[in-house]
Order: structure tokens, then sequence, then C-alpha cells
């Protein structure tokens, strides 16, 4: 039995039933594609298509497409890769973090996330391999025997523990993930009504059976990879952050950019999984699932990890200051004030200031501001990489390579690319998959739906409604 | 009667009331095949009593493994095989080594942990899983209780799930073509006789 | 089911003589310590003693410039190493509260009135803090000398002792700017002392009007926590080393002053249960704060690595001298590896299992390292910058940490007294209750 105190809102809306939220989610997989559906993955496959095609001629004719040759001429897709990166956390977050912390109400969102983090972090992998240039070479990153005498990968450097981390990252939470959904794969079986439905979740979910020894392990096996994966989504951005801060450069070397970076991951990732379930909680109709509660939590998270980042900008400057090292000093002036001024500015509006608008509980109860910043926080983020890099690099040590940034075609169209990759296993895994981890939801549909189950009641002498009285006598009485 | 064929199946619908049923159907000295639950449900491996998952144990040794080799595997290579200065520190720089062995840790944990995971409870694409109820991965709380396996004769088992409040009770008997796990079976099943069919015998 | 078992919510906490006997105990045994250590530094008796009056003045008196290492220099960076310790405690029980109604926990309801009982203690501190500045400023921070900061002398010659980049500093290290932090503790406890206020209230009154209050509280609690905890960190322990600076400072001071709080709440909550109070709380909040500990072990761990890593692997001079001038000294060296050991690799072994979680004894072992550990933390954050390579461990610091911790037990224990131990009409006390892992 448990006990759900009154001043909790309820996680799931509506007087659902347990039928109710199988039909809910698994009758979106069941249906056919609708026509915007379709305009959307055929407008995501253009991206890609498009961007392919000038990757393409990148990868065939080398990265010098990119105008590389002065150091900040990398920033553009170095950002890109940090911000996707970065987008890539919330997911595991959701799922590792708020379980440990018993949040209950990740349990409707986790699953998009968690979808949302992966690609993110397929776009993230795919920038990597751009960098390396030589593509198809990208395999000397690992530590395998070879004909030069076996020359090893350097362990001390930061690139090679990103390789590790980022691989190692994105196969745990895959893993995560599809542990998640073999329990739904197999509702999904159960209900398929066409051979190849079948045939097809029947392979994906593993000959599931829902046995409570199975449940048993499930559990475990959930509860252990959510610990290990908190560490690890820490440590990810971590060494993201390293391949910055290990070095001397002035505005990179900072010791509170580790955990800085993580915030900002976190930030930027709720940001985009915002952005994503309040166009999927629109048209799939999962109001009562993703509720205002649920959204209001996410933006809670938003202001918290926003005001970190905000805290840290702060620290950064005045420990500039404080320092007397002159160098770091002008690094951090001329972020502000040098010709990269606007990007700063706009990385201090779009993370530290308007996020705080969410104190407004108007605001973040509110779909279209909610809708709205979550855009801005990721533009804001996408900024925050964009000043970190080239406002370091536009004035490094040699005066000649002290020129003002500017992307090519190149540059944009692989960042459209990456969108397109984004955008198109996002649609296909909205499609044919089901969004809101059902197994999850009806674990906790009993303590949160108040017409099943109202033993809501404190210590206090306070007079219990009759109703409700009548309620909680009834549950005891099933209790014993 | 033999063993694994000849089943009572007794639903629920609330997991506190099934809680309580195990917990009565247990003292009436009725053995439990397995309960079959669309969720999770919180202490009901408790109330089965089964031992605790061993999961933790296999992830502690997998990780520690993950470790050894990472340890050995970076001080073979810079320390020992090819040792180089990089940037002024020691071959052995051990705090540069400590990223590449959490990541390895952490992927060998949960690698092999997850596989451990698949092979104990037998989960793998070629499964065609026996259901009792195709119901047990929407709503309802599905326990089959293995008429082979206890003492109590079948209208005995019958009165105890009654008294423990089962919304439904029926018999199910498999045959061996449907206790046999093959995957041809169940596909050949699949498509001469159609999807109801599938999925070995549903009501 | 366990929902049934009546628990007596109006228990209060008796400070009974024969635990009050106990403290008085520890704190002889403290002030004895601390004499014979006092003593054997005075007259030369054991080696760091010696070692230590080799570079002091031989009378054991503070010379005129505050730099001769006698055992009151040492005496003072003791005095300071506990202050700042025990401040973070303290503040982390009003933390503790403020953040689990802020993120409205429900398991810990029913021992919210232990770490509340914390924040009482916070002025106590702040006025000892005060107090050691005004006493002991000059010899704990170099930045206190006004001759650093004149680029020239009176007669108009270049001043030898003018320090550059302490200069520069000039805008925060000051005195004003220090009993600004000092203030911050009052203000901390100004925050307690409403949320405490609120929560006793609401034991009157019930509804959850007060609870919504309290979070308010709390949430703008955290707000000025998260500022002014960073900013007291570089200026109590960050400016001892005047020249260097480190970015992760303040949170990393912040995760040690955590997982302190965190294991001595675990114990305080154990030892009241010892002596027969709180049976509401079995195996499972204890798991939970088990969970707590260990988690923020592994936070500290990553802070502590990424703040090392990231000096060791750049090595610029003017940061690395920090960990440079606790490799060079046995003492401080040792210092160091415990550190990692007590605070890591400890808590990670000793509380990795479900099983260990759920026994006080082991729970009681892990805390009471942990507790030694950070403390350790702190002594190899301060020792250093203050005594430079005469540091020492001896009775002196055992008999001043036992004083310490006997003032902070009577303290709590008096403050456990002035409140019901459990906060009755709390409206997530029920779940709390309920809880289960």
């Amino acid at each position: 039995m448990q006990v759900v105190s009154q001043v909790r809102e309820p996680l799931i809306t509506g007087g659902k039933t347990i039928r109710d939220i199988t039909e809910d989610i698994s009758s979106r997989v069941e249906e056919s594609p609708s026509a915007a559906w379709l305009g959307g993955f055929a407008f995501s496959l253009l991206m890609f298509i498009a961007g392919g095609i000038y990757l393409g001629d990148l990868l065939w004719s080398g990265i010098g497409r990119w105008g590389l040759n002065k150091s900040v001429e990398w920033a553009w897709d170095i950002t890109n890769f940090v911000w996707w990166v970065g987008i890539g956390h919330a997911g595991t977050l959701i799922s590792a973090v708020l379980l440990l912390f018993r949040q209950k109400w990740r349990t409707s969102i986790n699953r998009a996330a968690e979808a949302m983090t992966i690609f993110a972090v397929f776009c993230a992998g795919s920038f990597i391999l751009m960098h390396v240039g030589r593509t198809w070479l990208a395999y000397w990153c690992l530590p395998l025997p070879n004909t030069y005498g076996s020359l090893w990968v350097n362990f001390n450097s930061p690139l090679i523990w990103d390789v590790f981390a980022i691989s190692t990252y994105l196969s745990v939470s895959l893993v995560f993930w599809y542990i998640g959904l073999i329990p739904d794969f197999g509702t999904i079986r159960d209900r398929a009504t066409g051979k190849i439905g079948r045939l097809m979740y029947g392979m994906l979910s593993f000959g599931w059976d829902g046995a409570a020894k199975t449940w048993m392990h499930y559990e475990a096996v959930s509860l252990i990879l959510a610990g290990m994966s908190t560490p690890l989504v820490l440590s990810v951005h971590t060494i993201v952050s390293f391949d910055f801060a290990t070095s001397v450069i002035p505005g990179w070397h900072t010791t509170i950019f580790p955990p800085y970076f993580v915030a900002g991951a976190i930030f930027s990732g709720f940001a985009m999984v915002l952005t994503l379930m309040l166009v999927i909680r629109k048209v799939y109709r999962l109001e009562d699932y993703v509720t205002m509660e649920h959204i209001e939590m996410m933006n809670i998270i938003i202001i918290v990890t926003g005001s970190i980042v905000g805290i840290a900008y702060t620290t950064e400057f005045f420990v500039a200051w404080y320092s007397g090292v002159e160098y770091e000093q002008y690094a951090f002036v001329n972020r502000a004030t040098g010709p990269y001024w606007w990007a700063y500015w706009s990385m201090m509006t779009c993370n530290v200031i308007s996020p705080q608008l969410f104190w407004i509980k108007k605001v973040r109860t509110s779909i279209l501001a909610t809708f709205v910043l979550s855009i801005i926080v990721n533009i804001g983020m996408w900024f925050e990489r964009f000043v970190i890099i080239v406002t370091s690099l536009h004035r490094d040590y040699l005066p000649s390579s002290w020129v003002y940034f500017s992307p090519t075609i190149y540059d944009v169209m692989c960042y459209i690319f990456s969108f397109g990759l984004f955008f198109t296993f996002f649609f296909l895994f909205a499609k044919y998959f089901p969004v809101v981890n059902m197994a999850e939801v009806k674990a906790v549909w009993k303590e949160s739906n108040p017409r099943v189950y109202r033993a809501r009641r404190t210590v206090s002498e306070d007079e219990i409604p009759a109703a409700d009285k009548k309620a909680i006598e009834k549950d005891l009485v099933h209790a014993h | 009667m033999e063993k694994n064929k000849h089943f009572l199946v007794g639903i629920f619908d609330d997991q506190d009331e099934l809680l309580h049923a195990v917990e009565h159907i247990r003292h009436a000295g009725v053995k439990i095949h397995e309960v079959f639950t669309p969720y999770p449900i919180h202490t009901l491996e408790h109330e089965l009593g089964y031992k605790r998952s061993y999961m933790p144990r296999a992830a502690f040794l997998f990780g520690a493994t993950g470790t050894t080799l990472a340890i050995a595997m970076q001080s073979g290579m810079m320390g020992i095989d090819w040792p180089m200065i990089i940037g002024g520190k020691s071959f052995l720089a051990i705090p540069d080594f400590v990223p590449v062995t959490f990541e390895s840790t952490v992927l060998l944990a949960s690698f092999g942990m997850v596989g451990t995971f698949l092979v104990a409870c037998g989960l793998h694409p070629l499964k065609a899983p026996r259901l009792f109820d195709r119901r047990s991965t929407d709503d309802k709380l599905v326990m089959a209780i293995d008429l082979g396996n206890n003492s109590l004769s079948e209208d005995q088992i019958k009165a105890v799930l009654k008294e423990a409040h089962a919304n439904e009770i029926y018999r199910k008997d498999f045959t061996d073509e449907d206790n046999s796990e093959s995957f041809l079976t169940y596909l050949v099943d699949l498509f001469t006789k159609g999807v109801t069919s599938s999925s070995r015998k549903l009501n | 089911m366990k929902s049934d078992v009546q628990y007596n919510l109006d228990e209060r906490y008796v400070f009974s003589d024969k635990a009050k006997k106990n403290v008085f105990i520890v704190l002889i045994l403290g002030i004895i310590f601390f004499a014979i250590g006092v003593a054997m530094l005075a007259f030369g008796g054991d080696h760091s003693a010696a070692h230590a009056l080799a570079y002091g003045d031989p009378t054991g008196h503070v010379g005129e410039g505050g730099h001769g290492f006698s055992w009151v220099t040492r005496l003072k960076s003791d005095l300071w190493i506990n202050t700042v310790f025990f401040t973070g405690i303290t503040m982390i029980g009003v933390f503790f509260v403020a953040i689990q109604s802020a993120a409205h926990v429900g398991w810990s309801a029913a021992l919210k009135r232990v770490p509340e009982a914390f924040g009482s203690y916070l002025p106590v501190l702040g006025v000892v803090m005060l107090a050691i500045f005004l006493w002991a400023g000059h010899d704990l921070f170099h930045w206190t000398h006004s001759y650093l900061y004149n680029e020239t002398l009176e007669n108009g010659q270049p001043n030898p002792q003018y320090d550059e980049i302490i200069a520069g500093k000039a805008g925060f290290l000051n005195p004003t700017f220090f009993i600004v932090t000092v203030c911050f503790i009052f203000v901390w406890f100004a925050f307690w002392f409403f949320i405490r206020k609120n929560s006793l209230a609401e034991d009157l009154e019930g509804g959850t009007e007060r609870f919504w209050k309290i979070k308010t509280l709390s949430t703008l609690f955290i707000i000025f926590l998260a500022i002014s905890s960073s900013i007291a960190a570089w200026m109590w322990v960050m400016s001892i080393d005047t020249h260097w600076f480190s970015t992760m400072f303040g949170w990393y001071m912040f995760a040690s002053w955590h997982v302190s709080g965190l294991a001595t709440i675990t114990l305080t909550v154990l030892f009241l249960q010892d002596q027969g109070y709180l049976k509401m709380i079995n195996e499972n909040h204890l798991h939970d704060l088990g969970k707590f500990i260990f988690a923020f072990s592994i936070f500290w761990t990553y802070v502590w690595f990424a703040q090392f890593l990231l000096i060791y692997y750049a090595n610029i001079p003017e940061e690395t001298a920090y960990f440079i001038d606790r490799f060079q000294n046995d003492l401080y060296k040792k210092a160091f590896f415990l550190n990692i050991f007590l605070n890591f690799i400890f808590p990670f072994l000793g509380l990795m299992t479900r099983d260990a979680k759920r026994k006080t004894i082991i729970l009681k072992i892990v805390c009471f390292g942990v507790l030694a550990g950070h403390w350790i933390d702190f002594y190899q954050m301060i020792t250093p910058g203050v005594l430079k390579e005469n540091g020492g461990f001896g009775f002196m610091e055992i008999g001043l940490l036992m004083i310490y911790i006997g003032v902070f037990v009577l303290w709590i224990g008096n403050a456990l007294t002035k409140a019901p131990l459990v906060a009755k009409n709390h409206p997530m006390l029920q779940e709390s209750l309920n809880h289960h892992i």
C-alpha cells in the first residue's frame, strides 16, 4: 500500500484506467502514419540529404572545405559537436538521476528523452567522425595492435578519453533504453493484429512474458544501470570539458569547467526534451500523461541548471580578475566587449536571464511560454559553446591567425545534415516505438490517480471529508 | 499429473489484492508457478519468496574486471610496450588513466550485467514465450499454478484462489508442442494459422 | 502491514544526565589532550614540535610580524580548521531541511527535526569566527598585512614587501569583505529561524499552509546559499594560499561540507535511536541516508579529481604550487592520500551493498570515517597555507577537535529538547512512515 500526501499533484489525470494507458500509447504505434508525420519525416529526410550532399563533398575533398587554415575556423563544427553532446545528456539524466531520487514524474517523459539522447549522441558522433578528416581511418582512435610496431593511442590525451567516454555513453544509453522498451514491445506484440507486426514486435520484445522473477531481475538491472549511468553522464561532459580545460589557453583552462559543462548540458538537454515533448504531447493527445505538473517540474530544473550556469559564468569572471593573470583577464573582458560581444550577450540573455522568467508561476505553467523559452535556451547553449571556442581561439598565440570567424556553406550544411539525421531518427521513433514507457506509468498509476486511490491524509486532526474517509476505509480493508 | 502442462490460472485486477492473495495462497500450502504482470509490483518477489536478485553481484564482478583490464591495458601500452614522455609527465601518469579506467568499468559492468540478465531470464529475439493470458501485458495480473507440482487437488486450489478474491479462475493446458521453445514452430504457426494462434495458445 | 503501527508522534528528546556525562567525558578528555599537546609543543616534547620550534620563536611567543611558527600559530590554524568545518556541518543541517522541502521529498519527513536542530548553532560559530579573525587574522591570512599593498615606502623608496598580485586582489581581500562573509552565517541563521518558526507552528496548526511557506523560504535560502557559500569558501579558505586560485574551489568545499553534514545527520539519528527515540525511522530511511552519503562521497571525489587533474595536467606554475606545497612534506602527503582513501575508497566500498546501508553499525563506522576524512580534507586545505612546512598533528589537534565535538553535541542535544522530535503535522509524514524501498 502506498500512501501519497495531499500536497502532491496527480501524475496521471483524466481518470485513466490501466487499460486506457495501453490503448492511448499503443494505438499511436498501430495507426497508419498521419499526413503531418509524413510531411515532417519528408522534411527531415530532405535536410538529411541536402546536408549529406555537402558532407559527401567534404569527405571526398577533405575538411579544408571548412576553410581550416586558422585554428578559429574549427569553431563552428566543434560548437556543434559539444552542443549535440550536451543535448544528449537529459535523457539519461531523467531516467537515471531522477530514478535514484525517486522523482516519479519522470515516468511519462523518460522514453522520449532517452531516444532524443541517443539520436543527439549520434549527431555528436557524426561530427567527431567528420573532424577526423579521413573518416574511414577513425578506428585508429582505438587501441588496436598495428603494423607500426604497435604504436598505441595516447592515453594521456583527452581526445582519447573522449573516444572512450562517448562510445561507452552511447552504447550504455542504448542498452538502458532498449531494456526499458522490452516490456512495452511485449504489450504491443500481444495487441498486434497483423502477422508482420506480431513477428517484428515479437522479436523486438525478446520473448518478454512479464514473469515476477524476470521483473525482479529487471528492476535490479534498471536500478544498477541508473546508478552507473549517473556518474557516466557526468563523466561524458566532464571529459568533453577536459578537451578544453586541460589546455593552457586562457578562457579554457579553468577548474570549474567539468561541473559547469555538466550543468549546461542538463540545461540544454531539458530544453530540447521540452521542445519535443510539447509537440508530441499535442500531436499524440497525451495531455493526461504529460501534465502541467510535468512541464512545471522540467521548467524548475531549467531554472536550477540555468542559475548554476549563471553562477559558473560569474565565478569564471571573478576568478579571472582575482587570479591577477593578465591573459585570463583579457580573455574574459574580450568575451564581453570584444568583436564577439554580440555572441556573449546573446548567450547571457538566453541562458541566464530568460530562464529566470520561470520563477513566475504563470510563465512556467504556460505551454506557449515554455515552448518559446525552451528554444531560446537551446539557442543560448549553442552560443555558449561558440563563445568559449571562438573568443579564446581568435586571439591565440599566433597573431597571424587572429581573424574574424565566419562560417562557410559547408559548415552550415553539415549542421543541417545533423538536424536531418536527428529528426529522421526521431520521427521513426515516434511512429514505431511507444513514446511513453507504459510499464512504468502503469506502476505509478495507482498512487497517482485520485479517482482510484484516495488514501491521502496527514496525521493532523483535520476533519477528513466523508467521501475520502470511505475510500480510505475501503483501502484499509483491502490492505488487511 | 504431469508437470508443466496443466495449470490453473487466476486473474487479479489490483496490485494490493494480488499481494494479499499471494500471501494467502502460499499460506494455504499452494505452490505458485509464477505471476505475470504488465508492470513491476513492489515487494511481489518478496511475497513469492524469491531470493534477491544477483544482478548487483554480476555488475560488481564485471565492473571489477573492467577496472583491472583498463589499468593493465593503459600501463602496459604506455608504460612498458612503448614508453613515451608526454607533457612532461611520467610514463605511468596515473591521474591521466582515470577517465578511461572509469569508462571501461562502466562499459563492462553494464554489458556484463545486461548479458547476465538476458541469459538468466532466457530473453532473446528468437524466443517465443508461452503466454497464459494475453492480458498479462495489458492490465491484468495473472497467476499460474502448476497442477502437476501441487499436492492439493484442482478443486481445492480453485477454492483457495476464490478465497483470495481472484476475479477469474480457469484451467489451461499445454501440449508438448506448445511447450517447445522452437522459433520455427512459432513462425510456421504464425503464418499458417494466423495471428490468434501464435504466441502459443491464447484463450 | 506497517501502516497501522502506532508511533509516539509527540515524543520529546530528554538530554539525559547519562548522555550529558558522556559528552563531558569527551570534553574533559579533549581538554586534557589539548593541555598535553600544548605542553609538549611549548616545551619541545615531540619531533614535530621541535621541528616547529626550529622555525619559530623559541620562547613560544608570536613575533611582531606574526610569522613565527610557534605552537600559538598552530593553535590558530587548528581553531580555524575546526570552526570552518563545524560551520559547514551546521549549515548543511539547514540546507538538508531546505532541499527536502523545496524538492517535495517525502521519506525524510519523520527525521526532519534532527537537521533542523543544527541551525541554532550558527550564530555561535559566527561569533567564534569573527573573534578568531580579530585575534589570529594576521597569522591565518597573509593578505591582512597592510604593507603588501603599498608600492612605495613612506620615504619614497620602492617597498620590498609590496606584492603586486595581492594588491590586485584588494577589492575582494579586505577585512570589510571578510566581515560580510561572516554576516552570511547570520543570514543563514535568519533563514533557519523563520523556517523553524513555521515548522513549529505547523505542529500546532496542521494544514498545508505552513508547508508552502517553508517551501518558499527554503527556495530563497538555497538561492542565497548557492551564491554565499562559494564566496565564503574563497574568503575563508582559498585566500589563505593568497596567490593561488581555482574556480572550482567553492563547489569543492561545499561538496566536502555536504558529505560531513550528511554523516553528522545520520550519526545523530542513529544515536537518538540508540537512546530509544525515533522508532519510526527504520532501515529504509537509513538506506536512503546511506545512499546520500555514498553518492555525495562520489560527488566529492569527482570535484576533487576534476580540480586536481586539471591543475596537474596543465602544469601552470602559479596553480601547481598549491599541490607542490602538499607533496613536499611527509605529513601533508599522508594527509593528501588519507583524504582520498577515507573520503572515496572507504565509503565507496563500505556502503556499496544494500545490506551495508541498512545496518546501523556499518553506517556508524562509515560516518565516523567520512567525518575524519573530511576533517583531514580541511586540515590539508588550511594548514599548509598557514604553517607552510611546519604543520604537525598531535595531541593538540585531537584535543581541540574533541572540544569542538563536545560543545557541538551539547548544543545540538540541547536544541533537540526544544521541540518535539517528530513534525507530527508535516503533510508528508504519512509517506515517510510508510516509506519502503
